[in-house]
């Protein structure tokens, strides 16, 4: 089985959940409840990192998110046409963003979160910038229902 | 998004949005603001009707803490699911209080 189906959305935070719960139920009969669960917040985190750093939260911009159903393995492209996002945020390996020190209450952080999320939740993750586009490649395996 | 409740000088705050997503957490925070400059200081977030939170959301409930300075307290009640686990996953369960319940918030907080 290998289906696959395009969506898109304007660049506006309001209409990020309606794109992630038509993704979660595309889902929904291959994945566990914990794995819809990863899947949809690591498509939320990716776009709205699409519209508030690519494009600065400008409305009326392209978000387009392309879902492969595969045998083994749920894949998930956003792709936009913001500026790429900088090699600096791309190194930084995901654990940098929870190491911090719980008692120190001021500096327990508020955000840049969204990328460590993403590399937590899903089995791969790849980032493709060229002229054109930008392409966040997600993959989620499915593991089979013992 | 938010109603409130006080129960022996507790502030119970529930969040009447399945989810708090970027698009809530700015409104989801001032909402917060306004109850904690109105001088309460012991608050119980009853995230029980909530299914959702993203990054922006926590980092939401994080300005929320901050806000409340070295005297306040602020718990979490019925977080399951989803939610239950962005805490965990990012080790927010080590910054705020976790309860199942309103109740034994509540009476935490109060003691």
């Amino acid at each position: 089985m290998v289906s696959s189906i395009s969506l898109s959305i304007d660049s506006d935070l309001d209409k990020v959940s309606l794109l992630a719960r038509a993704v979660r139920a595309l889902c929904e009969d291959l994945l566990s409840p914990d794995d819809q669960d990863a899947v949809e917040l690591s498509l939320v985190e990716a776009i709205n990192n699409v519209i508030k750093h690519g494009y600065h939260g400008e409305r009326g911009k392209d978000v387009q998110v392309a879902v492969g159903l595969q045998a083994d393995q749920v894949v998930i492209e956003i792709i936009d046409h913001a500026p790429p996002m900088p090699p600096q945020v791309l190194d930084s390996t995901s654990e940098d963003a929870f190491t911090f020190d719980e008692t120190d209450i001021a500096n327990i952080p508020e955000g840049g979160m969204g990328l460590a999320l993403i590399r937590m939740n899903m089995d791969e993750v790849e980032y493709r910038s060229s002229e054109s586009e930008n392409r966040l490649r997600m993959v989620k395996r499915i593991v089979p229902l013992s | 998004m938010l109603s409130t409740d006080l129960r022996d000088n507790v502030l119970v705050v529930r969040v009447e949005e399945k989810r708090i997503d970027a698009s809530k957490a700015p409104a989801f925070k001032d909402e917060m603001t306004r109850c904690i400059e109105a001088g309460q200081n012991q608050i119980v977030l009853d995230l029980s009707q909530v299914d959702f939170i993203d990054s922006s959301g926590l980092g939401a409930l994080v300005s929320c803490l901050k806000r409340l300075g070295p005297r306040g307290s602020l718990a979490v009640a019925g977080a399951t699911g989803a939610v239950s686990r962005l805490f965990t996953l990012t080790r927010m369960d080590r910054v705020f209080a976790l309860h199942q319940s309103v109740d034994s918030a509540v009476e935490q907080l109060s003691a």
